[in-house]
C-alpha cells in the first residue's frame, strides 16, 4: 500500500493525515508531543489584518505579498482548506468563509476571526451589544473589569456602541484551591452539578439582553456544557479565549485527533523526529528517537507539518544562524537585521522558513526541490507572520489540503 | 508649588545616594532624596550582582581591594535580605598566564583579602559545569547582591530616620544665594507639579550624570566619563558562586549566581551618553564567547537578558581619556567651594556598589568638614530594617530557594502570579499598595515580576488586571502600563535573541499578539 508519513500533530499535521487516510493511504503520523492547537484558541482565523483589518479574507489574501504563503496558494486552495474543516467538523464551527467577525479577546479587544466555535457565537460583536464578563477570583487569567473596560472603549466598526460590565466570582474550581486554571475550571465545569452551582450565583446578578462572557472554560470534554449553561441562565453564553493552555483548541485537538485515529492513522506520539535517510533526490525514511533507539519509518510520500520557530523545528543559534533542525532545508526570507528593535511580533524572523511550489512540495529560493517527494504545510512555511496576520489556521488548512492531494494525485 | 525646607538634598537615588540619605539622617540632619526616576533605576541596578571579596581588584587596585574586603563583610551584615553569600573562585582558564595567580594571592595577603588556592579537582567539584582546563583555582568571599534590595533597605533605613525619599522628581533648576546654594527645584513627574525644596547643602550623587546636576549650580567642566558595561544573564545558575577569570581585569571576566539566574559580565566602553547605551553585537558575541572559556558550553544556554550600565568613573589624568577599565575605581569628591566658590555643594563620582557605605561615610564627613560640624558615623554598625513577615522574624542572608520556601507555606491560599518568580499575588498587592503610581517595571525591580525565562509573557496581563481589579489603576492606565512593560521588556531581549529564548518569543507572541490583538487595543494613558 502506498504509505505518508507525516510529521507533526498541530492542525496541519491532523488535517493531511486525515485527508490521505480517508482516501485510502496508509498514514503513520509521529510527533514529539501534543501538536500547536492547545496554543490557538479554537477559533479559524483566516486573515484579520493585512495590515489593517480585514473583512472578506480570501478576497484580501490575493493582496499579499508575494513571498506569503497565500500567493503560492492562491484563493481557491484556502477555500478548499477550509471547506475541507467545516466538512470534518460540521456543526462545531459557525460562519462563513467570505466573512470575517469581531469577538471579544481576555483584554477587551476586538480580535477578526472567520469560523468560531457554538461556544463563542454569542460574543460576535454587534451594534449595542450588552456584555457581561464572568470572572473568578481563583482564575488568574482572566480580568473580567479589564476586558469591560477596554470593551466599552470601543465601538463597533460601523459606529455602534458597546456596553460590557465585569462580575468577579469567589468561587474555587476545587474547593480550598487559590490557584486554578482554566483546566481546572472545565474539568469542573465538566460536572452538571458545578454548572448548576453556578448559574444559581450569577443568575440573580444577570439584566435582561446581557450575552454572558465566560473564560474559555466551560466545559473540556462535555460538549454539552454550553448549551446547559445557556438553559441555566437563560442568557446566551460565550466564551472568551484565554492564554495557552487554551481549552478550545484543547477540545479541537481531541476532536480532530479522533478523526485522525478514526481514520486508521497510526499516531506515534512522544518523540522527536531526529534524522533522515534519502538516496539523493528521495527521502526514503526519518527516524524518531524513541527510548533507547532511533526507530525509522520508511515511506514514499513526506508531510512535513512541524510548525515554525515556536515548536523548535526552526532554529537561530547564538550566532544567529537560521536553521530547519531536521533535513536542513534550505530557508526562504533570509537576510540581514531579522531581529530589531522594533515590535516583537513583527520580526523578519519570523517571516523565515521553508519555501513551497504550488504542489507544497519543498523547494529551495531557485525553485528547485532538494526532495521529490517531501511536502511541507502549516507553520514552517516561509513568508507569513501567522499571530499578527491572524492567518495560521488559514495557512495550516490550505497548505496541509493541498500537499495531500498532491501526494494523492501523484504529483 | 509645593515647598518643603530641609538641611540637605541628596540627588541622585543609587547605592550612593541612598548610602548619604541614611548616613545624614542617622547623624541628625533633616534630609531629602530626590531621584528623576525610581530608586536604582539606573546604574546599581543595572550591574552583575557581584558583592566583591576585593579579589578582583589585590593586583590592579590594591587600595580598593582592601575596602571590598571590608565592605563586604560590613554588608552582608547589615543588609542581609540583599546578600546570598555564595563565595567566589577565581580560576586560571587554560590560555591565561598561571604565574598571575601568585601575584594574585600576595596581593591578596598584603590587603587583608581573603583567599584560598584549592586544587582544580576540588574547584571541579564545587562548580561542575566550569572549565576542566582551568590550571589554578583561588576561593574568595565573593557574594551575589541584589541592587535594589541593597538600595531599598537603605532607604527604609534613612525613612526610619526621617530622611524623604521622592522619587520621578526631576531637578530642573539649582538656586544660590550669592557663594551659598539654597534650594533645589524638582518637577514631579508624575503629577507635574513643581516642587521647590529649601536647603543649605546639595550632595550630588547623580553618578553618571553628576555633571549635568553640577552644571545647574554653575559649576561647570564636572568631567564625570560614563563607562557602558554590557551584562547578559542567562536562564538559570550554570555557576552556584561567582566565578571570576584569574587574569587582570578585562572583558567578560566574571559569572554571578543572582537569583534564579546567573550574569555574565561585563564590557567597558566610554559612554558619551548615558541616557542611551548602546548594546552592540559585537560586545554581546564577546560575552558569549568569554562565557565559553569560564563554562564550556555557555552558548547552549539560554540567554533571557541583556542590559547596559553606565559606571560614574572620575576623569584621571593619568590615564587616556577613551580607556575608563583603568581608571580610578576609587571615589572622587569634588568641593565646589574650593573648585568653584560655591559653598554648600559636592559632587561625588566613582566608586562602586560594594563600597557604597563606605563612600557615603566619606562624602557625610567631608559636608561635616564644609560644615564645622561632628557626627560619628554608625551605618557598619546598625543594620537595615527588613520587611519581616512577623515580628519574630530574624533576617538571614538570601538564599535562592528562600521564595520556594514562603510559597509552600502560602501556595493554598494566595495564587502565584508570576511563576519564573515565584511571586505571589500578595508580594504584587503590597508592594501595589505601598507605591500605587509605580510602573511595572517599578514594581518588578522589587519583585522581580517578569524577569524568568517567560520574560512577562504570562504574568504581564496578570500583574495589570489585578492592579485595574483592586481600583489602583483605571483602564486606560492599566493598558498603558500593560503596553510599556512589554516595550520594555523587549529592549533587554531582541539584542540576545537566540536558540530557546527565540521560542519564547514566539509563545509570548502567539499570546499577545495572537490570542490577545494587544496591538490593536484602544490607546493607552501615557505612563510615567
Amino acid at each position: 500500500m502506498a504509505n505518508t508519513v507525516v510529521i507533526g500533530a498541530g492542525l496541519s499535521g491532523l488535517v493531511a493525515a486525515i485527508r490521505l487516510a480517508r482516501a485510502g493511504r496508509g498514514v503513520t503520523l509521529l510527533t514529539k508531543g501534543i501538536g500547536g492547537l492547545p496554543l490557538s484558541q479554537g477559533t479559524v482565523d483566516i486573515l484579520g489584518y493585512a495590515p489593517d483589518r480585514v473583512e472578506t479574507p480570501i478576497q484580501a489574501s490575493a493582496s499579499m505579498p508575494e513571498a506569503h504563503p497565500y500567493r503560492v496558494l492562491g484563493p481557491a486552495a484556502i477555500a478548499a482548506g477550509v471547506a475541507y474543516v467545516q466538512e470534518l467538523l460540521g456543526d462545531r464551527l459557525v460562519g462563513s468563509p467570505e466573512r470575517n467577525v469581531l469577538l471579544p479577546t481576555a483584554v477587551g479587544s476586538l480580535r477578526p476571526t472567520c469560523l468560531v466555535p457554538t461556544s463563542m457565537t454569542a460574543g460576535v460583536v454587534t451594534g449595542g451589544i450588552r456584555y457581561v464578563l464572568v470572572g473568578f477570583r481563583q482564575l488568574k487569567d482572566f480580568y473580567p473589569l479589564l476586558c469591560a473596560g477596554n470593551l466599552e472603549r470601543q465601538t463597533t466598526p460601523d459606529g455602534q456602541p458597546i456596553h460590557a460590565r465585569g462580575i468577579i466570582l469567589d468561587m474555587p474550581a476545587v474547593e480550598d484551591m487559590a490557584d486554578s486554571n482554566a483546566i481546572g475550571y472545565a474539568r469542573s465545569l465538566d460536572n452538571p452539578a458545578y454548572r448548576i452551582k453556578l448559574a444559581a450565583v450569577i443568575k440573580p446578578m444577570l439584566e435582561d439582553g446581557e450575552v454572558v462572557g465566560f473564560p474559555a472554560m466551560v466545559g473540556e470534554h462535555d460538549a454539552s456544557a454550553h448549551r446547559h449553561l445557556e438553559q441555566l441562565l437563560d442568557h446566551p453564553v460565550f466564551e472568551v479565549p484565554l492564554p495557552p493552555p487554551g481549552v478550545p483548541g484543547m477540545r479541537l485537538n481531541a476532536l480532530l485527533t479522533g478523526l485522525a485515529k478514526e481514520a486508521g492513522v497510526r499516531i506515534v506520539a512522544g518523540a522527536r523526529v531526529v534524522t533522515f535517510e534519502s538516496d539523493g533526490d528521495r527521502i526514503l525514511s526519518v527516524g524518531q528517537a524513541t527510548a533507547g533507539r532511533i526507530r525509522q519509518y520508511a515511506a514514499d510520500t513526506f508531510v512535513y507539518a512541524p510548525g515554525g520557530f515556536e515548536s523548535g523545528a526552526l532554529n537561530m543559534d547564538s550566532y544567529g544562524t537560521v536553521t530547519e533542525t531536521l533535513f536542513d532545508l534550505p530557508l526562504h526570507g533570509l537576510g540581514p537585521d531579522l531581529i530589531t528593535a522594533g515590535e516583537p511580533a513583527d520580526q523578519a524572523l519570523f517571516r523565515v522558513g521553508v519555501g513551497v511550489d504550488k504542489e507544497m512540495r519543498v523547494v529551495d529560493p531557485a525553485g528547485n526541490a532538494p526532495y521529490s517527494n517531501l511536502y511541507a504545510a502549516g507553520g514552517i512555511l516561509a513568508g507569513a507572520i501567522r499571530w499578527s496576520e491572524k492567518s495560521g489556521d488559514g495557512i495550516a488548512l490550505a497548505s496541509a489540503v493541498t500537499a495531500a492531494d498532491s501526494i494523492l494525485k501523484g504529483a | 508649588m509645593r515647598s518643603l525646607d530641609v538641611d540637605v538634598v541628596v540627588v541622585g537615588g543609587g547605592s550612593t545616594g541612598v548610602g548619604v540619605v541614611r548616613d545624614v539622617a542617622m547623624r541628625g540632619y533633616k534630609a531629602v532624596l530626590v531621584d528623576r526616576a525610581d530608586l536604582a533605576q539606573g546604574t546599581s541596578g543595572r550591574f552583575h550582582g557581584l558583592l566583591h571579596s576585593g579579589g578582583r581588584y589585590v593586583v590592579s587596585d590594591p587600595n580598593s581591594a582592601r575596602e571590598c574586603a571590608e565592605e563586604n563583610v560590613i554588608v552582608t551584615r547589615i543588609q542581609p535580605t540583599a546578600v546570598e553569600t555564595t563565595g567566589g573562585l577565581f580560576v586560571c582558564g587554560p590560555d591565561d598566564d598561571p604565574d598571575f595567580g601568585d601575584k594574585f594571592l600576595a596581593g591578596a595577603a598584603a590587603n587583608g583579602v581573603p583567599a584560598t588556592e584549592i586544587t582544580v579537582a576540588q574547584a571541579l567539584e564545587l562548580e561542575p559545569r566550569v572549565n576542566p582546563g582551568i590550571k589554578r583555582a583561588i576561593a574568595v568571599q565573593d557574594g551575589s547582591v541584589d541592587g535594589w534590595q541593597l538600595v531599598w533597605t537603605a532607604a527604609q533605613s534613612a525613612k526610619e530616620y526621617g530622611a524623604e525619599v521622592l522619587t520621578y522628581h526631576k531637578v530642573t533648576r539649582i538656586e544660590r544665594d550669592g557663594d551659598q546654594v539654597s534650594a533645589v527645584i524638582c518637577t514631579d513627574l508624575k503629577n507635574g507639579e513643581e516642587v521647590r525644596i529649601g536647603c543649605h547643602f546639595i550632595l550630588n550623587c547623580a553618578g553618571a550624570w553628576a555633571g549635568e546636576i553640577a552644571g545647574m549650580a554653575d559649576c561647570h567642566d564636572v568631567q564625570v566619563v560614563p563607562g557602558r558595561g554590557i551584562m547578559v544573564a542567562m536562564n538559570h545558575r550554570l555557576v552556584n558562586s561567582v566565578v571570576n577569570r584569574l587574569i587582570y581585569p578585562s572583558d567578560g571576566d566574571i559569572i554571578v549566581p543572582v537569583h534564579t539566574v546567573c550574569i555574565i559580565g561585563t564590557t567597558d566602553v566610554k559612554a558619551p551618553d548615558p541616557d542611551h547605551l548602546p548594546i552592540p553585537h559585537d560586545e554581546v558575541q564577546k560575552m558569549f564567547d568569554a562565557g565559553e572559556v569560564l563554562v564550556p558550553g555557555f552558548r547552549n544556554a539560554r540567554a533571557l537578558h541583556v542590559w547596559a550600565g553606565a559606571r560614574p568613573l572620575v576623569k584621571d589624568s593619568r590615564v587616556g581619556a577613551g580607556d575608563t577599565r583603568h581608571m580610578s575605581r576609587g571615589m572622587g569628591i569634588l568641593n565646589h567651594a574650593e573648585r568653584d566658590g560655591l559653598k554648600g555643594l559636592l559632587t561625588i563620582s566613582g566608586g562602586k556598589l560594594t563600597t557604597y557605605r563606605l563612600m557615603a561615610e566619606h562624602i557625610v564627613d567631608a559636608m561635616e568638614a564644609e560644615l564645622g560640624t561632628s557626627h560619628p558615623c554608625r551605618t557598619a554598625e546598625e543594620p537595615c530594617p527588613t520587611p519581616a513577615p512577623d515580628p519574630t522574624y530574624v533576617p538571614t542572608n538570601y538564599h535562592v530557594t528562600h521564595r520556594l520556601h514562603d510559597r509552600e507555606h502560602d501556595r493554598m491560599e494566595d495564587p502565584i502570579l508570576c511563576e519564573c518568580e515565584l511571586m505571589s499575588r500578595r508580594m504584587f498587592t503590597d508592594k501595589l499598595a505601598e507605591q500605587p503610581s509605580a510602573s511595572l517595571d517599578d514594581l518588578r525591580r522589587q519583585l522581580r515580576l517578569g524577569m524568568g525565562p517567560c520574560q512577562g509573557g504570562f504574568c504581564t496581563v496578570r500583574a495589570t488586571g489585578v492592579a485595574h481589579e483592586l481600583g489602583t489603576v483605571d483602564t486606560e492606565r492599566a493598558t498603558g502600563l500593560l503596553r510599556l512593560f512589554l516595550e520594555h521588556r523587549w529592549l533587554g531581549l531582541w539584542p540576545i535573541l537566540y536558540g530557546d529564548q527565540v521560542r519564547q518569543t514566539a509563545l509570548d507572541n502567539w499570546i499577545f499578539s495572537g490570542t490577545l490583538d494587544v496591538e490593536h487595543l484602544p490607546e493607552g494613558a501615557e505612563v510615567v
